[in-house]
């Protein structure tokens, strides 16, 4: 196909309706770096985006700039969240030194500062996540299905966060994974949601965030599996 | 009353510096059509109303992916609302299986274009004309196109035409619009 020919496909290349054989064509001339076919992509682009006018034009309701508004303000709950967090931490080292202090059997108490030492370094890089200014947030579901957050930071892990997940039997474990946009899904840990459906679950490592598109959610026999064996119950893409 | 428009290149700076004003002047400029857009898809109010609130959680969160160099903010919110809608429309599932949209679709960032496009709307009169003008099938093959996300041979099974003359359709219907933005350029 010449470029010519291909000057009234851009626009149908754009909209992703085109003949597969004739957009393998263009996808070719891109890969090349052809530099008509961009420019001409950029024209279609337009066009496309023109196209939105032959929509009747309706008026939105009162309320949706309210709850559009609501909703992108997750850094402003991620920072109450850190406070809360952070309070929470507090607690729980004030409590590692009374435990020291109180002088139960050293071996209980051993146990004791290290579950509890676990947990506040969990919750140390839990507040990490959450309060850095380039952690991505991601909303996801809505009341009476599987809602949350996700917290994504590049250099730091993700925080996953919500309620609503499906019952599943006591000896399954619900187990989260990052799905790349190609190659095998690689897990994120192993949770259970608390009595009242809450659940939280941190990876706190690099996330490749060229790399992986989203993260699922899957039911797993108890510790987990190298990879999914089941349908997942949830995927959330971070786009 | 209607609110005061803010410029685009103020919208991006705002969403950039992750200002929640960003994301309202974003809403209070392409909210509007975003939602018609969405309704037109739907037919459902409170599915437009969810694609709505989609389409500007992507936008927030995406803005630091924005290049104004490589075309307007306009061009970009429109194309991820035609890709959020056609994900909606594609799917049989359900609303909320809806929202798990395939990881492979196509983003509208992928092209490296040197946009040299005005703002969108700055010849939004000649573009309402153009499709003002277009003849019944003209019009139609555009909407299949553009809100089913139908391919022309998919068109031409659905309306029972020959390809090449949905073709045809296309290409005439295409061509005016790309006139008329040319035509838009220049006053």
């Amino acid at each position: 196909m010449t470029h010519p020919e291909m000057n009234e496909l851009y626009e149908l290349y754009v909209l992703n309706v085109l003949e597969p054989e004739q957009a393998r064509e263009i996808d070719e001339h891109l890969r090349d770096g052809c530099a008509y076919c961009n420019e001409h992509l950029a024209q279609a682009m337009s066009v496309a985006a023109a196209l939105s006018g032959l929509a009747e034009e309706h008026e939105a309701p009162a309320h949706l700039r309210r709850r559009v508004l609501a909703a992108v303000k997750p850094e402003i709950r991620g920072r109450q969240w850190t406070l809360a967090i952070a309070a929470l931490s507090a607690a729980c080292a004030a409590l590692l030194l009374i435990v020291l202090w109180t002088g139960v059997s050293l071996r209980s108490s051993r146990a004791r500062v290290a579950a509890l030492e676990t947990e506040r370094r969990q919750l140390t890089e839990t507040v990490e996540i959450l309060s850095r200014s380039d952690t991505r947030a991601v909303e996801f579901g809505k009341a009476e299905e599987p809602h949350g957050r996700v917290f994504v930071n590049r250099n730091h892990g993700v925080v996953f966060v919500g309620s609503s997940l499906p019952q599943i039997a006591s000896d399954r474990t619900f187990q989260l994974w990052l799905i790349p946009a190609q190659g095998a899904p690689e897990s994120a840990g192993v949770f259970r949601p608390n009595a009242a459906g809450e659940f939280v679950q941190v990876r706190t490592e690099p996330v490749d965030l060229t790399r992986i598109h989203a993260v699922a959610v899957s039911v797993e026999p108890p510790g987990g599996s190298p990879a999914p064996t089941t349908k997942p119950v949830l995927i959330v893409p971070l786009g | 009353m209607p609110r005061k428009q803010t410029p685009d290149s103020e919208i991006v700076e705002k969403l950039r510096a992750r200002d929640p004003e960003g994301i309202a002047a974003a809403y209070d400029r392409y909210g509007r059509i975003a939602y018609s857009i969405f309704l037109r898809i739907t037919h459902d109010n409170a599915a437009a109303e969810d694609l709505v609130q989609e389409l500007f959680l992507r936008v927030w969160n995406r803005a630091r992916d924005f290049d104004a160099s490589k075309g307007s903010l306009s061009v970009w919110i429109l194309s991820i609302a035609r890709n959020i809608g056609i994900d909606y429309a594609r799917s049989a599932q359900s609303r909320f299986q809806n929202r798990l949209r395939p990881l492979d679709q196509t983003d509208p960032l992928a092209f490296s274009y040197q946009s040299k496009e005005p703002e969108l709307f700055e010849n939004a009169k000649s573009i309402r004309e153009a499709l003002s003008e277009l003849t019944a099938n003209q019009r139609q093959v555009l909407e299949l196109a553009y809100f089913e996300g139908f391919s022309q041979s998919e068109i031409a099974r659905k309306l029972q035409q020959p390809l090449g003359t949905v073709k045809s359709w296309m290409r005439s219907a295409l061509g005016r619009l790309r006139a008329a933005m040319k035509t838009g350029v220049t006053e």
